[in-house]
């Protein structure tokens, strides 16, 4: 049976017909393309090459982004391709997040023409794909406290540190690297070739199994002067990036959120005990009535951010909460979904299991859920209570 | 080369159809979606397109609702879009007679379409348009090329396959298409949303007297349910499947 996504309150009618063509584009080649290989991926812990090549073909990657050979659409086009390709799996929505907003968008935001002009057309195209350095083994809600250092020496950055938890790096043709030159954090364009930088693989992850994710070294890592970001000093630079990649998230959660409902309604539906299908007992309609509502109110969250960041009119609570609400409920359904499953919950000829197991990396990442609710809790009182001294 | 392409908007496959009062109750279909063998069909418009340096012309015949189908083919490249605007029920001659007339207005060398349509499937499109147009007509192509100022296309045989060659205007009906069916892009979607559909109403085609119905739709109907399976246990069992299978299944 085909994918039904849900939409109790139509909200897909508000869309604009170029953003339901790019749903369709998007929706068609995951129900060809990802779902029907994306448990052996998971098994062999490999992102397929094929999917950046597609990626790259239909022009989604750094969607927002305009000029550049970038596709120039909106922030809820973004949104909606994150969607349908989060309703895959949250490891593919991951390489675009981070492709588009934490690598290409700095380089537009904040690069020079010339970076502009020789990255951004390789990158949209998929030819070149990009990781993000932010996070260390030691600073991961705190990166203003990062290790990573950038000296200069003659024509030269000389980089030295450590970044973790890398999607894409041991994949990536470049990385963005946020280091302190003179104490102020800075990005960096380091490439794959430089010398003394590596990528290795981090293995044994039970959770975005179909993604990439890494470490990144630096020792005396050295690249030319033209490579650092001109256009942005301090943690404003990774946070504008981050921004962008929650606003993504925001909208993949939903879609995760509605393959786990579609698969639940469907083996409800037709698993039967006491000679009757379960979907026909209180208990289960009452899951499956907890996962809409919670759905729709997660569709609306994300359409009208949407709409807020197509018109400028937005501030980054903004996007904390719908990241951390939709992501919220993504997980909660995804484990809800797998009860409802039974003991077929845990196989992977159903994808509940995966979306759960994803969905505690989407929670964490990118902003834990606790910090969204710290920054909330900032806006709210106008008193920071990240850190006190003790 | 102007190729047209016959474009029609079925039901999906995927989507339930429901009938009441004797017809198809066309509001209860959730996703209507160009008919897959005309997909074939566009796909190798698009072909002879960047072979020739043609321009395709996607035609389709139907309610408001065509006009998304349209935009779809210009999403993967088609040229021209005309929409003749039509709400209710045709006949099939009626159908035919509208596509020929806007094909000759647009000074057409080919014309591909599907072999049936996914709804329908009367298959009675293509050669009815040929035979209005008096053009050749070759059906169930899987391919077709223009070489030396010939089409030339391959349509199963007695044989396996044979290779037909045909002059002048000529219309290809289409099964299962030997390319895969090319995706759009998002570049394909922002030209797309700037293409104008050209709209026409039936009434200005200049036809006299072949808009009236000819053929009725008298009802429609659901197929009949499937009668349930039967089960049967035990080794003990075994002659019964057996004499079932010879004598009700008439298979073994």
């Amino acid at each position: 049976m085909g994918y039904e996504a849900l939409d109790f309150y139509e909200v897909d009618s508000l869309l604009s017909d170029e953003e339901r063509m790019v749903r369709d584009m998007v929706r068609d080649w995951v129900d060809e393309e990802v779902i029907p290989k994306i448990e052996n991926a998971c098994r062999e812990g490999v992102f397929p090459d094929e999917w950046r090549v597609a990626l790259g073909e239909m022009g989604v990657l750094g969607a927002p982004l305009k000029g550049y050979e970038c596709p120039g659409l909106s922030y809820t086009a973004y949104g909606v391709i994150c969607r349908e390709l989060e309703r895959g799996d949250s490891g593919l929505r991951s390489f675009a997040s981070v492709q588009g907003s934490l690598a290409m968008y700095p380089i537009w935001d904040f690069g020079s023409e010339e970076q502009k002009n020789y990255y951004l057309p390789k990158m949209a195209s998929g030819e070149w794909i990009g990781c993000f350095g932010l996070t260390e083994p030691d600073y991961g809600s705190n990166p203003g406290d990062m290790i990573t250092k950038a000296e200069e020496v003659g024509d030269n950055y000389i980089l030295n540190g450590a970044k973790m938890w890398i999607t894409n790096g041991t994949i990536a043709d470049l990385a963005i690297v946020w280091a302190k030159l003179d104490g102020v954090i800075r990005g960096f364009i380091v490439e794959k070739n430089d010398p003394g930088f590596s990528a290795p693989e981090m293995k044994g992850k039970h959770s975005l199994k179909a993604s990439v994710t890494s470490e990144l070294v630096f020792q005396d890592c050295k690249i030319p002067k033209n490579r650092i970001l001109p256009g942005v000093k301090g943690l404003r630079g990774p946070f504008s990036c981050l921004n962008n990649a929650r606003f993504g998230i925001s909208w993949g959660a939903v879609g995760a959120a509605q393959a786990c409902f579609h698969s639940a309604k469907d083996y409800a539906m037709s698993r039967i005990q006491f000679d009757h299908p379960i979907a026909s007992y209180q208990l289960v309609q009452n899951k499956l009535s907890w996962m809409l509502r919670e759905i729709t109110k997660a569709q609306l969250l994300a359409y009208h951010l949407g709409q807020k960041k197509d018109s400028g009119d937005w501030i980054p609570e903004h996007i904390s909460l719908a990241k951390m609400n939709n992501v919220d409920i993504a997980l909660e359904i995804a484990r809800v979904a797998r009860d409802i499953h039974g003991a077929n919950g845990i196989l992977d000829e159903y994808p509940v299991m995966r979306h759960m197991a994803n969905l505690e990396s989407v929670k964490t990442y990118e902003g834990t859920h606790d910090i969204h609710n710290l920054i909330l809790g900032r806006y709210i009182t106008g008193i920071q209570s990240f850190t006190r001294g003790i | 080369m102007n190729i047209a392409v016959l474009l029609k908007q079925v039901p999906d496959t995927t989507a339930k159809i429901n009938v009441s009062n004797g017809k198809v109750d066309e509001n209860s279909v959730s996703k209507w979606s160009m008919s897959p063998y005309d997909e074939y069909a566009l796909e190798s418009g698009l072909q002879m397109k960047e072979a020739t340096g043609g321009v395709l012309i996607a035609i389709a015949c139907g309610p408001e609702r065509n006009k998304k189908m349209l935009t779809d083919a210009a999403a993967v490249g088609a040229d021209t879009l005309i929409h003749i605007s039509v709400d209710g029920i045709l006949d099939s001659i009626q159908v035919q007679n509208f596509l020929a007339a806007v094909i000759k207005n647009n000074e057409v060398d080919v014309v591909l379409c599907g072999k049936q349509a996914a709804d329908t499937n009367a298959g009675s499109t293509g050669p009815g348009v040929a035979e209005i147009l008096d053009a050749a007509c070759v059906t169930m192509v899987s391919e077709v090329s223009f070489i030396e100022n010939k089409f030339i296309s391959v349509r199963p045989s007695i044989s396996g396959t044979e290779k037909v060659s045909t002059n002048g205007l000529s219309v290809f009906t289409f099964d299962k298409g030997v390319s895969e069916l090319r995706r759009p892009n998002v570049r394909g979607i922002m030209m797309a949303k700037k293409k104008v559909i050209e709209t026409i109403k039936p009434e200005n085609l200049g036809l006299e007297g072949s808009d009236s119905e000819r053929v009725l739709l008298k009802a429609q109907n659901s197929p009949p349910e499937k009668e349930p399976g039967q089960i049967f246990e035990g080794v003990g069992e075994i002659p019964t499947i057996i004499s079932k299978l010879r004598n009700e299944a008439n298979v073994i």
